[in-house]
């Protein structure tokens, strides 16, 4: 698996890791003043919430601090790797305390027509960029159900509402359209 | 259910978009442990997915959230507990983040300089600000450890009705002011034998903006712009 370049502070994030799996506080500082923000931000995001979205952060911190030694380069970029424990965390707490976006079942109803709703415009683009582009070579279904589940933690139920389909149709959109991308990102 | 290679590919890729929930997602986890291949097939997937994450705008946290994770994880302090202050430093540090103004530079300590201060050393810095060539403040003992010399390079004033205030920084514990920090001066901080003593302790020195005249509280009140580190000379 190759390690990503895209991330300038990759060889710096390495080496607070490292003193962090030897216990120096003074690193773990400084790794949180470092991505806190971005984490943060990503856990927003999801949760739609900030009280959750905070402890989701602490956990994920607490997390990192007990688990750094277990980083190591198959895990792709040590950013990647902290913001994906960041992310499950705040899908666990998400489901269960079973949270539902404030006003969240209006919006979603706006998806089908406007093509905007809970997923900002931005996001959108963002989503295409990435992923070398292989996102555009998916069905309109297929791509928004992959980024909202993504960005927003959508569960599949509130995907067959936001999308007005059956679920199980939603579930194949989601499983076909992942395949399509792994295809895509191997050519 | 039997690990095929399809399934495996399927589920690596549901598990990191979250969208495998409940008992599916704990026997996927199951899989993790058992199996290498589904680790790796779950590791690309997390590595690819990431990447959605780069167009997320970043968000500071407040302060309390570093101040709840270092009380999880290391909760005995109760010396820290009756002065009401605890992990005022780090919070301090992360305000300054927060205010987007400046990152101070750490100077790394070198080893041994826990110690206590031997007679002749003095301390020295400077107060910088992220994106500048040139220091915002310079800073040093003089007069026998007695004075802090701070001398103005790049500073500009602080906005109408303002003023900086200098603090310095206790490992545990409230800030204790040196007064009001003017620009375009040298400023001698006359340091109390309480002042010299947390100074060395700690070494750490804080920028707040404040009200014209200082804080009225004692405390710091306004956003903490700059934090630094002083060394050993």
């Amino acid at each position: 698996m190759t390690t990503t370049t895209r991330d300038p502070d990759h060889e710096e994030l390495i080496r607070l890791l490292l003193s962090i799996a030897r216990s120096d506080r003074r690193a773990f500082q400084q790794l949180y003043q470092k991505i806190s923000a971005r984490m943060f931000g990503l856990c927003l995001k999801l949760a739609g919430q900030q009280e959750l979205a905070e402890e989701a952060l602490q956990d994920a911190f607490v997390q990192i601090w007990h688990h750094a030694s277990e980083y190591h380069s198959d895990r792709g970029s040590p950013l990647s790797w902290m913001l994906t424990i960041a992310r499950y965390r705040t899908l666990d707490l998400m489901r269960s305390r079973a949270v539902r976006r404030a006003g969240g079942e209006e919006h979603l109803e706006h998806l089908e027509d406007q093509r905007s709703g809970p997923l900002d415009e931005s996001l959108r683009s963002a989503g295409a960029k990435q992923l070398t582009g292989c996102l555009d070579e998916l069905s309109d279904v297929q791509r928004d159900s992959i980024l909202l589940s993504y960005y927003r933690g959508l569960t599949h139920d509130e995907l067959a509402m936001a999308l007005s389909s059956p679920i199980g149709t939603v579930k194949s959109w989601i499983r076909r359209g992942l395949m399509a991308l792994k295809r895509c990102l191997e050519r | 259910m039997k690990k095929t290679p399809e399934r495996i590919e399927s589920l690596a890729a549901e598990y990191v978009l979250g969208s495998l929930k409940g008992q599916a997602r704990s026997r996927f986890e199951r899989w993790m442990m058992e199996s290498g291949r589904v680790r790796q097939e779950v590791w690309y997937w997390e590595e690819k997915l990431g990447q959605l994450s780069d167009q997320v705008p970043a968000r500071e946290p407040p302060a309390s959230v570093w101040q709840a994770i270092e009380r999880q994880l290391w909760p005995q302090k109760p010396a820290a507990r009756s002065t009401g202050g605890r992990g005022l430093w780090p919070a301090w540090s992360l305000m300054a983040t927060a205010a987007a103004l400046v990152m101070a530079v750490m100077l790394v300590q070198q080893p041994g300089s826990q110690a206590p201060p031997e007679p002749g050393s003095r301390l020295s810095g400077a107060i910088v600000q992220a994106d500048a060539s040139d220091p915002l403040w310079l800073v040093s003992e003089s007069g026998g450890q007695r004075h802090l010399r701070m001398r103005s390079v790049a500073a500009s004033s602080a906005q109408t009705g303002k003023d900086y205030e200098l603090w310095v920084v206790p490992a545990e514990g409230n800030p204790l002011s040196l007064g009001v920090v003017l620009v375009g001066d040298v400023l001698q901080v006359e340091l109390t034998d309480e002042a010299r003593t947390m100074l060395h302790e700690s070494r750490t020195l804080a920028i707040s903006l404040e009200p014209e005249g200082g804080s009225p509280t004692g405390a710091p009140t306004g956003p903490v712009l700059h934090v630094t580190k002083l060394y050993e000379l």
